[in-house]
């Protein structure tokens, strides 16, 4: 089925009145994922957003709860601000992300609350890439960028209009004010057809990787790997599935908050023990972790890679460190007697 | 190939070749178009992956302490400024260190290249002309039109310490060094500058790519990291933005060589060098100093003269 | 030491000003003009340094970030240090701090330098006077460092 621009539009700017709403927009510094209050504010034709939209259930900086004593009285508060929010344009590489990161926010002991009031309270509105970037590898990981999972409703820009794809219950609430569906064409099926068919063109494979990490834990290949990295957080911070995070308080006087802060493994502070012993007290333990997490613990833990083939952290590198031939090179790496 | 890179890999190869140096630290072919990669050269078969040309755009200084043993270095005018004020205040030993100049007309600025033909696909250089085919067209440019912003201003561009000279030097101008990026902001009124700053230091995430990409910036423990005193809390705003920067920035006045290495590293395109050129101007018209152009010779804030100026006194 | 508001337009307000003084010359010079029973506004905070060569440039900027409204910077005369040449190396760092600050947008009145010698109570008072006017005048800190409480919003 398929919705005319200008009834998606309507529909758009109708939801302003009960959700908040997330859109790619074009600002100084490339796509940026923000607040819209109309589909004419929305970027139609981008890549992907600089930044990944995982600050909108897990901020950079978050204050978790404040407290505050008087006398004997201590008050405590949640600092939890919910609201109902739409995230539009949300590419299948970064849909997918929330999902990874949803294995990380619950478990069968915890689920973090801070993280899954924002999930639940949000539909996600997937746009599928009509153009690829050469950093783009998510066919990698058997996604695709026409891939519609962790989409709530799933959308095809066919110029004029969108082929609509409705997903999930919470997909079906938005898409019921969508007025005016109409049967695709066959011209549009078939370009419907194309860009489902569509990989990314650069590729890695992934195949053998966790089991080959299996048996790197020693090997020398990390020894050279990270001799140009600065060890800056741009990897990191610009990637849709890492999820590290550090709890610090913020006191002055008698009352204070605790905040939550993103934080990096590539950063010497992240293991820093209160001893001043750190475990991982050089860049080639920290890459190894990066590594490890991605492609093995986390494969290990959850069934999946952590990575989703969006190409930030290749792009944003300042030393061109490819993720791409970081992975090449480790299935590549001689094994060494363990 | 020319000849420049012969030299610099015939180099590499005789000084691992012969046991003088354990790695060679310089520039091979990234892989993004128009990007260059540090690479770490440890034997001489090695040595065929090293280029040099107008993508070479990271300070290679940053490397020198961290990496042990004899090295020797590519270097360009700013990467051997920073070596220089490296030695100043110790951070390296000289004997250690085998220096490759070469001299440099200047790096690229990819960020201005993407802006115009969206995300580059392919780009080739040749004769001072750079042609990219971009997601959204393509286009030709002179390098000069493409030259980092750095780059334009730069005094230095041949090395002012070398153990061996690759390549021609660079004829350049003996006039006073001219700050009119500095002054076109002074210009401007309070409230307006504080406007630009205020949007500048909203983009900055605090990935510190640029305190790490600086050469000059070594500390043990940078102050950001310091957590007794506290100097910065966790937040990621502009006000604790500004903060950051402005310490950073005073902690290289007079030491910072202008190398654009921050600027570059920066990934939401701050201009840190906004800050940094405003306390070169400074230190160069108030302590008529300029960091890092020889290895005698101290960083300004570690001197003083009974007749600096005193301006900055309140009146009374 | 006097307890008395400063004549400006905003009657009400009073600044906070943090003062970082040197031990042996300007502090004496605070403590000379409470000694003499001159009187000056009560805006400033002392923080005394053994040395100007000991105020960190973090020193200023972290008062700012706490809501300071200005900063006072006070030290030994040029050539009177009591370790000879700290107020010297110091003199190169405030003109840099200063002139930074003023170049991201921040008024220049919201921080002062001045040498102030023990012997001079007086001066002190006067320069806690015209320092608290003027920052008076600009009113409260506006924000371009001040740092509420490390939120995560910006605005
Ligand atoms: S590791 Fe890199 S390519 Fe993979 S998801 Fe993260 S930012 Fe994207
Ligand atoms: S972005 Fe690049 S330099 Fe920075 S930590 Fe990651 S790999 Fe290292
Ligand atoms: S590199 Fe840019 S974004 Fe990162 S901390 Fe520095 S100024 Fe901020
Ligand atoms: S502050 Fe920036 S320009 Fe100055 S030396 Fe460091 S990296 Fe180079
Ligand atoms: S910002 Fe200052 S403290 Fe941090 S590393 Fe640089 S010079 Fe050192």
């Amino acid at each position: 089925m398929k919705i005319s621009k200008e009834k998606f539009g309507q529909a758009f700017d109708a939801l302003v009145a009960e959700y908040q709403i997330i859109a790619p927009v074009s600002d100084a510094n490339g796509i940026a994922f923000k607040g819209v209050k109309s589909f004419s504010e929305v970027k139609q034709d981008y890549l992907n957003s600089k930044l990944p939209p995982k600050a909108f259930f897990f901020p950079q900086h978050e204050k978790l709860m404040s407290y505050k004593k008087e006398g004997k009285d201590v008050t405590v508060k949640s600092e939890l601000k919910v609201e109902n929010t739409v995230l539009f344009g949300i590419r299948p590489c970064d849909a997918k992300g929330m999902q990874l990161l949803d294995m990380v926010f619950k478990n069968d002991q915890y689920t973090d609350p801070y993280y899954f009031e924002r999930r639940d309270k949000s539909v996600i509105i997937g746009v599928a890439c009509n153009k690829i970037a050469p950093t783009c590898f998510c066919s990698s990981f058997g996604l695709s960028p026409a891939g519609s999972e962790g989409s709530d409703i799933f959308l095809i820009d066919l110029g004029d209009s969108y082929d609509v794809e409705v997903i999930t219950e919470k997909g079906k609430a938005v898409a019921a004010r969508f007025e005016a569906l109409s049967e695709l064409s066959a011209d549009e099926q078939a370009l419907v057809d194309k860009i489902k068919d569509a990989e990314t063109s650069s590729k890695v494979d992934v195949s053998t990787t966790t089991s080959k990490l299996d048996k790197m834990f020693n090997n020398p290949y990390w020894d050279t790997l990270q001799e140009k990295c600065i060890g800056c957080n741009v990897c990191s911070f610009s990637c849709p599935t890492c999820h590290c995070f550090d709890i610090s308080e913020e006191v002055r006087k008698n009352e204070g908050t605790r905040v939550r802060t993103w934080d990096a493994c590539m950063a010497p502070l992240f293991t820093l023990h209160g001893s001043g012993h750190n475990p991982r007290d050089n860049k080639k333990t920290r890459w190894r972790q990066r590594m490890m997490h991605k492609f093995n613990y986390f494969v290990h833990n959850n069934g999946s890679m952590s990575c989703v083939g969006c190409g930030r952290c290749i792009k944003g590198c300042p030393v061109n460190m490819d993720i791409r031939q970081v992975i090449d090179g480790a299935n590549k790496a001689e094994l060494v007697v363990e | 190939m020319n000849k420049i890179i012969n030299d610099i890999r015939e180099t590499a190869r005789q000084l691992l070749a012969e046991g003088k140096v354990d790695v060679v630290i310089g520039y091979e072919k990234g892989s993004l178009p128009l990007k260059a990669t540090p690479c770490f050269v440890h034997s001489s078969e090695g040595v065929d992956s090293l280029i040099w040309d107008e993508t070479c755009e990271n300070n290679l200084a940053t490397y020198v302490a961290k990496t042990p043993g004899k090295k020797a270095i590519v270097a360009k005018g700013c990467d051997s400024r920073a070596l220089a004020v490296l030695l100043q205040e110790n951070q390296i030993v000289r004997d250690d260190l085998y220096i490759i100049g070469v001299s440099c007309h200047g790096v690229i600025d990819q960020r201005k290249i993407g802006a115009e033909v969206g995300e580059i696909l392919e780009a080739s250089i040749s004769d001072g002309k750079i042609s990219v085919k971009g997601m959204e067209g393509d286009k030709e440019y002179l390098f000069t039109e493409v030259k980092d912003a750095t780059c334009q201003t730069c005094r230095y561009p041949n090395p002012v310490m070398e153990d061996l000279h690759i390549g021609d030097t660079i004829e350049v101008s003996q006039e006073a060094a001219a700050f009119a990026d500095v002054e076109a902001l002074e210009s401007k009124s309070d409230s307006e500058r504080q406007e630009y700053f205020k949007e500048q230091m909203s983009k900055c995430i605090r990935c510190y790519a640029c305190r790490n990409a600086c050469p000059l910036c070594y500390c043990q423990e940078c102050f950001v990291d310091c957590n007794s005193p506290r100097w910065l809390t966790g937040g990621v705003n502009r006000a604790e933005n500004l903060l950051f920067q402005a310490g950073r920035v005073m902690h290289l006045a007079g030491r910072c060589v202008d190398c654009g290495a921050c600027s570059r590293a920066c990934p939401q395109g701050v201009d840190i060098r906004a800050l940094n050129r405003k306390m070169t101007k400074d230190v160069y018209v108030m302590y008529n100093h300029e960091s890092g152009i020889s290895e005698e010779g101290k960083p300004a804030l570690n001197e003083y003269s009974a007749n600096d100026p005193e301006q900055f006194l309140v009146k009374e | 030491m006097g307890e008395i508001q400063v004549e400006t337009e905003n009657k009400k307000y009073e600044p906070k000003i943090a003062a970082f003084l040197c031990n042996w010359c300007s502090y004496a010079g605070a403590d000379l003009a409470g000694v003499g029973r001159i009187q000056y506004p009560a805006t400033i905070r002392t923080i005394r340094v053994p040395c100007s060569g000991r105020i960190n440039p973090l020193y200023v900027l972290k008062a700012m970030a706490n809501g300071a409204d200005g900063v006072l910077v006070s030290g030994c005369h040029p050539g009177d240090c009591h370790y000879i040449s700290g107020n010297y190396v110091a003199r190169r760092k405030f003109a840099l701090i200063k002139s930074l600050l003023n170049h991201v947008g921040l008024e220049e009145d919201r921080i002062s330098f001045s040498w102030v010698s023990a012997a001079e109570g007086g001066r002190f008072a006067e320069v806690v006077k015209g320092v608290t006017e003027r920052v008076s005048a600009l009113g409260p800190n506006n924000g371009i460092f001040k740092v509420v409480d490390g939120g995560a919003a910006d605005e």
